[in-house]
């Protein structure tokens, strides 16, 4: 069985360790990205989001002062045990959310919708969000802890109901649009990560199209290989619109585009998309059932 | 690098041309949405003499109470577009000279800034900690408690804080409107290579009177 402290500990840590640490492969393809850059502003955007990064891990700050909204992501085994059950889970997020805004590695950033009141502890109503999902017949559990930047998501989340007679023209046209128009003057904070929903309900598809821009490691492509040409295709064609980093002049507008399925009506071609910000923040915790807790940037 | 005193004269503001990167010294104050929306639907703002403290820098900071005072932990400057609706109404109201940011802003607002001679300063990447420790002092805060940390007012004393690039100039150019302009010029050969035909249109399902809304 998973203790309720084990589990709020291994919360807390993960968050905390995202609003400090850039994940290494998005680190990787950032710096690809600034050795392919010609233009000096985007260069520079580059070399500074860099050493912002590398103050913050060494104690000095944080990779970027928006962190956003609190979101967690578990994934828990058939035979999974927790202290207090299930529900446990949402109280474990909320006290960790909770400590890290204490200590200032989460900025104080959730307000009330209508009345814009501020708690101070980014707690309220849906927030922090967690997304519990069931795979395998493990007894442990992943959890990885996003806080999401502001820009990306503000600026960088679409969503279009197209229909089969619009046909694949259509979501090339959408997901081009609205690299485009998101990545201006460098709203979404880019290099970023485009997760692309296709199918589904609308929730399930904006769902997806955000795991597939949180979740999934930069460079991986989807495994059904009609899904991972169209994301080739998109990420190609974003390289030629002329937008950089920070929407400056160059290349890398975008890091990878990551495209995610599921059946769907067979009237309808619902398409979600919404975007990750160049620091990517995300850092996972797998527990054991005998509270064994290790934490990685990597993503399986 | 050119740095600039604050408050940015007349002469100095017009003399940037868009993209030049520059750092600024002196006096700021920083807003957000709700400075926006208070100072010009309510007429509240914090009793400044914004001659004197005429930056107005646009960032919801991270700050730490401790005992020796507020201490910056990370400030990363925050999307300036979302304040358009404002931001000439706020410009001509402070007579601000200088605006510090991220992205950029309207037509609105770089119709302001000409006619008070000022610009708009964009974020270089992202430099939350290196604008911290170029933060030397945290003088003032106002509506702390009415509106938290993040859209209070705080007053900054800064040195050498930047670098910047001039993203508005003080005659009405925008950088990242001319850089659009030409994104749309290759979006036509880009879109075919994809297979999307030139007048390739989405299915409309609302009244024809909808799509021209």
């Amino acid at each position: 069985m998973i203790l309720r402290s084990t589990l709020e500990e291994a919360m807390y840590t993960a968050m905390r360790t995202a609003s400090v640490q850039m994940p290494p492969d998005i680190r990787a393809a950032l710096e690809k990205a600034a050795k392919e850059e010609t233009d000096p502003m985007a260069q520079r955007h580059l070399a500074v989001s860099l050493q912002n990064a590398d103050l913050a891990r060494a104690g000095k700050g944080l990779v970027c002062a928006d962190t956003g909204f609190p979101l967690f992501f578990v994934q828990a085994g058939a035979r999974t045990t927790i202290e207090g059950g299930f529900e446990a889970i949402y109280q474990a997020a909320a006290a960790a959310t909770a400590r890290a805004t204490e200590e200032c590695f989460l900025r104080p950033t959730m307000v009330d919708p209508l009345r814009r009141s501020n708690p101070g502890n980014n707690l309220g109503p849906g927030m922090p969000k967690v997304e519990l999902t069931f795979s395998g017949d493990g007894d442990g559990l992943r959890l990885t802890a996003a806080p999401k930047g502001g820009g990306s998501e503000i600026f960088g989340t679409f969503y279009n109901m197209l229909f089969p007679s619009d046909g694949v023209a259509g979501i090339k046209k959408f997901v081009l649009e609205s690299i485009m128009n998101s990545c201006y003057a460098g709203k979404i904070c880019p290099p970023a990560i485009i997760g692309v929903g296709i199918g589904g309900t609308a929730d399930l598809c904006m769902s997806m199209a955000k795991k597939a821009a949180l979740l999934r490691r930069v460079g991986a492509h989807h495994p059904d290989p009609l899904v991972a040409e169209l994301e080739q295709e998109l990420l190609d064609a974003s390289r030629r619109l002329g937008i950089g980093p920070m929407g400056s002049r160059g290349i890398n507008a975008v890091l990878a585009v990551n495209i995610e399925t599921a059946v769907t009506h067979t009237a309808a071609l619902p398409v979600a998309f919404n975007a990750q910000c160049l620091v990517g923040r995300r850092w996972t915790a797998i527990i054991t059932a005998d509270q064994n807790i290790t934490y990685t940037g990597d993503v399986a | 690098m050119k740095n600039i005193t604050l408050p940015m004269s007349k002469d100095t503001a017009r003399a940037l041309q868009l993209g030049d990167m520059v750092t600024v010294s002196g006096l700021m104050f920083t807003g957000r949405s709700r400075f926006h929306i208070r100072a010009i639907e309510k007429n509240i703002f914090p009793p400044l003499d914004y001659q004197a403290i005429n930056c107005f820098f646009h960032v919801g900071p991270v700050m730490r109470d401790t005992s020796a005072g507020w201490e910056v932990v990370s400030c990363e400057p925050t999307s300036s577009i979302r304040f358009e609706r404002y931001g000439a109404d706020v410009v001509r109201r402070f007579q601000l000279r200088t605006l510090i940011g991220k992205t950029t802003m309207g037509a609105g607002t770089a119709q302001a800034l000409q006619e008070v001679g000022g610009v708009y300063l964009s974020k270089i990447g992202l430099s939350g900690n290196a604008l911290r420790d170029q933060i030397t002092k945290v003088r003032q805060v106002f509506f702390l408690e009415e509106l938290g940390k993040t859209e209070a007012t705080w007053v900054y004393e800064v040195d050498h804080f930047g670098p910047f690039f001039v993203a508005i100039d003080a005659h009405g150019n925008n950088y990242f409107e001319q850089l659009a302009a030409d994104v749309s010029r290759a979006l036509p050969g880009i879109e075919r290579d994809l297979g999307i035909p030139v007048d390739y249109a989405f299915t409309n399902v609302n009244p024809d009177s909808s799509a021209n809304m």
